[in-house]
């Protein structure tokens, strides 16, 4: 029988990927761990590959396709075997998003677990355990085509109730983030038409519903348009969710750099000896931020649901323009490293973000972000938190300004730090506590080498 | 309207059907002069003489054999036992004859008789006196069962039960007796196999029966102040039971608690959350059914124990809060 090929879940935030390259004609020879074709996701591009010996028997997409999470790409079989004409469609994966999220299945390819497989069947079954429903819950789910096991119970053990599935219902008529700007730009989501699965109301049918036709600008017919997708859209999407969903509180301070600007000169040519790369600023910083983890738990945390998460681990995610885009790469346990290693690592991990070779777990994890724009003529800018984390610092340059010092005016190099933080999960006073103690730490920065 | 009690509703269901129809006779311990452990015949003997009102030895087997016969010959008799308890010697009149003998002779010999007797606790009448084994006797096919909740209901089941060429086995609750409803005097039946909708709700059914109804109804009462909606189903008669009924009211509220006082183990409340289960208020149900019945241990003479082994109103509020998730 002829076997599915799915789009694979490579993160829990993936729900699409583009198809970039078929590698096999329908009618080709498929082996066991043969590339079939490539896909682009939101952080990467990858190889799938097959599972199943056979031939090629259906591609159900064309290059360039945007394909939801296990929708089925293609079919591997006996040559001749009937296989559908069209895709079914992955109808749960809107719903299912969160609970299909089994965690990163990086590598994975061809065939994802059974309960990320979409259906729009009413599938009562997780792995291994029955879903508790009522009688009523499960013919509401029966009626409207609801899959019992994206739903959250209230009844005893988790056991779904009529109001379960009408109050899901109610919510999944919309994507979460579609209802979150709803609700923040006072739009009655009823009114809005929806353009995803079963008329779901996507963030773009909100945004589309809130922009007057009057106002929306003449169409320029020599424009040029790029379409949102893959890395772009990522980047899109993380932003509108991190400014709409996060209360951002921005703090900025100015540092004194002078004597981070001698210890680099002096520690440069013996750590380029040793690792072959340039010390930068950049790393003297996340040396710095990671030393002020023990005293600062709260910037080096996560937000998780009603939960903040004082993370153990302290990994520095590392902000990094590519083309079409920003990716944030993570250095792991920053504050167990040395200059060196940290040089060595963030370089590294720069250049791997850069030419797209980054694996998902170098990608993930980060318990803190730095965005740093000091290479432009940047002084200060408002960095966006990258959620679940709950601060980032931006840097800017460093410039010479006059300052004030014991009363005589002096030309200082100086270099603006800003602290976005997540007032949800902490004040603004521990927050300027930990700015005013990096500051502290930078400009004394001898303390760094201890 | 006219408030008379429980028993006098009874009395005058039994007087009107006497006056009525000549073969109606009563026949049981101690009802003529003395009208009957609870007084229901009480003044009977006066009217209906003691041919009518018939005094009986201390032979429940006797009595339901008697009525048995005479219904045979083309009697109506209405037999009465002190205590529901003592069925239990008159079972091999009830369910090995008068059951089946419509059946076993082709419908060539009826039963017409009632078999009337009190049952249930609350009177401190310890273990031999107290119980509510209903559920033996709606075992058996042929025969019907009746458990009126108010005066109201008793007079007009009554009617209908005497009409009833059948063998009907009437419970009427002990402590129910005392109790005052609304009943119209002039002559009216209510149909076997006719439930009734004792209050009307839409969060979730008590189907109870006999002490049971009032009690729900108290129940329903409280909750209505923490707006909790309870509607209350009363069977009336157990066999023929109303199903439709039921399942309708489950299907509208989606959850349902059944009471009785019998003990819980193979009590009728068994039977109806079966039937519901099979029926199409399945669908609808959106918590388990629950049952509540007494305690499996004799019924203990001590008040307090007694009032704890059988359901009260705040084990039925509790009952529905569970049922709602909000215990």
């Amino acid at each position: 029988m002829a076997k599915e090929v799915f789009m694979p879940k490579l993160s829990s935030t993936m729900d699409e990927g583009t198809l970039l390259e078929w590698f096999k004609e329908e009618g080709d020879p498929v082996e066991v761990g043969e590339p079939i074709f490539e896909i682009m996701t939101d952080k990467i591009n990858i190889e799938v590959e097959s599972y199943e010996e056979g031939v090629l028997l259906k591609r159900n997409y064309d290059v360039d396709a945007e394909i939801p999470v296990n929708a089925v790409i293609g079919y591997v079989g006996e040559e001749g075997e009937d296989v559908p004409e069209n895709p079914p469609e992955a109808g749960a994966n809107d719903s299912k998003g969160a609970q299909a999220g089994s965690g990163e299945d990086a590598g994975q390819t061809g065939a994802p677990a059974a309960e990320e497989r979409g259906s729009d069947d009413v599938q009562d079954d997780t792995e291994g355990e029955k879903v508790r429903a009522t009688p009523a819950a499960r013919r509401v789910a029966r009626e409207e085509n609801v899959n019992l096991a994206s739903v959250q119970g209230s009844g005893p053990k988790g056991r779904r109730h009529e109001q379960d599935m009408k109050d899901a219902l109610d919510s999944t008529k919309a994507t979460p983030l579609a209802g979150k700007i709803a609700g923040d730009q006072g739009v009655d989501l009823a009114e809005v038409e929806g353009s995803g699965a079963h008329g779901k109301v996507r963030k773009d049918d909100v945004l589309q519903h809130t922009t007057p036709a009057a106002a929306q600008s003449a169409p320029d017919e020599d424009a040029e348009r790029i379409k949102l997708k893959g890395l772009r859209k990522a980047v899109a999407d993380k932003m509108v969710q991190s400014t709409s969903e996060i209360p951002h509180v921005t703090l900025t301070s100015d540092v004194d750099m002078t004597h981070v600007i001698d210890v680099r000169k002096t520690l440069l040519p013996i750590i380029e000896k040793q690792t072959g790369y340039r010390v930068s600023y950049t790393e003297i910083l996340i040396k710095a931020v990671s030393q002020l983890m023990d005293a600062h738990p709260r910037v080096n945390a996560s937000l998780e649901g009603n939960e903040i998460v004082l993370n153990k681990s302290v990994n520095i995610g590392l902000a990094v323009a590519v083309e079409d885009g920003l990716i944030v790469p993570s250095v792991k346990d920053a504050d167990k490293k040395g200059l060196a290693q940290l040089t060595k690592v963030s370089k590294t991990l720069g250049q791997k973000a850069r030419d797209n070779k980054l694996t998902p777990d170098e990608m993930t994890g980060n318990t803190f972000s730095i965005s740093n724009l000091g290479m432009y003529a940047i002084d200060s800018f408002t960095p966006i938190i990258n959620p679940p984390e709950t601060a980032i610092l931006g840097v800017g340059r460093i410039v010479e300004k006059p300052v004030v010092i014991d009363g005589e005016i002096e030309v200082r190099p100086m270099m603006a730090l800003s602290l976005s933080f997540d007032h949800r999960a902490i004040d603004g006073a521990p927050a300027a506590a930990f700015l005013t103690d990096l500051k502290e730490r930078l400009e004394n920065p001898y303390g760094l080498l201890i | 309207m006219r408030e008379i009690t429980y028993s006098e509703a009874v009395r005058e269901a039994l007087s009107q059907e006497m006056r009525k129809n000549d073969d109606v006779f009563i026949l049981g311990e101690d009802i003529g002069v003395y009208g009957g452990a609870f007084g229901v015949t009480r003044g009977m003997i006066e009217e209906f003489g003691p041919d009518r009102i018939r005094n009986t030895p201390i032979s429940e087997s006797g009595i339901a054999g008697a009525a048995v016969g005479s219904a045979l010959t083309g009697m109506r008799p209405i037999a009465e036992l002190q205590f529901s308890d003592f069925i239990t010697i008159a079972l091999d009149q009830m369910a090995n004859q008068a059951a089946k003998i419509r059946y076993m002779y082709g419908g060539k010999g009826k039963v017409p008789m009632v078999l009337r007797t009190p049952s249930g606790s609350g009177t401190g009448a310890a273990a031999q006196h107290s119980q509510s084994l209903e559920a033996w006797v709606a075992h058996v096919p042929g025969l019907k069962v009746v458990q009126p909740s108010t005066g109201y209901d008793a007079k007009g089941l009554l009617k209908a039960a005497i009409d009833d060429d059948n063998p009907v086995i009437f419970y009427e609750h002990k402590t129910l007796y005392g109790t005052k409803s609304d009943v119209p005097e002039e002559q009216y039946s209510i149909p076997l196999g006719q439930a009734d909708i004792k209050r009307e709700g839409t969060d979730v059914t008590i189907v109870a029966y006999a002490v049971m109804v009032p009690r729900a109804l108290e129940a329903a009462k409280e909750l209505e102040k923490e707006g909790i909606s309870v509607e209350v189903v009363d069977p009336r008669t157990l066999v023929p039971l109303d199903k439709e009924t039921i399942v309708k009211s489950v299907s509208k509220t989606g959850r349902v608690v059944v009471a009785h006082e019998a003990v819980k183990r193979g009590g009728y409340g068994g039977e109806i959350a079966s039937m519901i289960a099979e029926s199409d208020a399945f669908d609808f149900l959106d918590a388990p059914i629950k049952r509540l019945g007494g305690a499996e241990s004799p019924i203990p003479y001590n008040p307090e124990l007694e009032k704890a082994h059988v359901p009260q109103v705040p084990d039925m509020i509790k009952a529905v809060k569970e049922t709602l998730n909000k215990a």
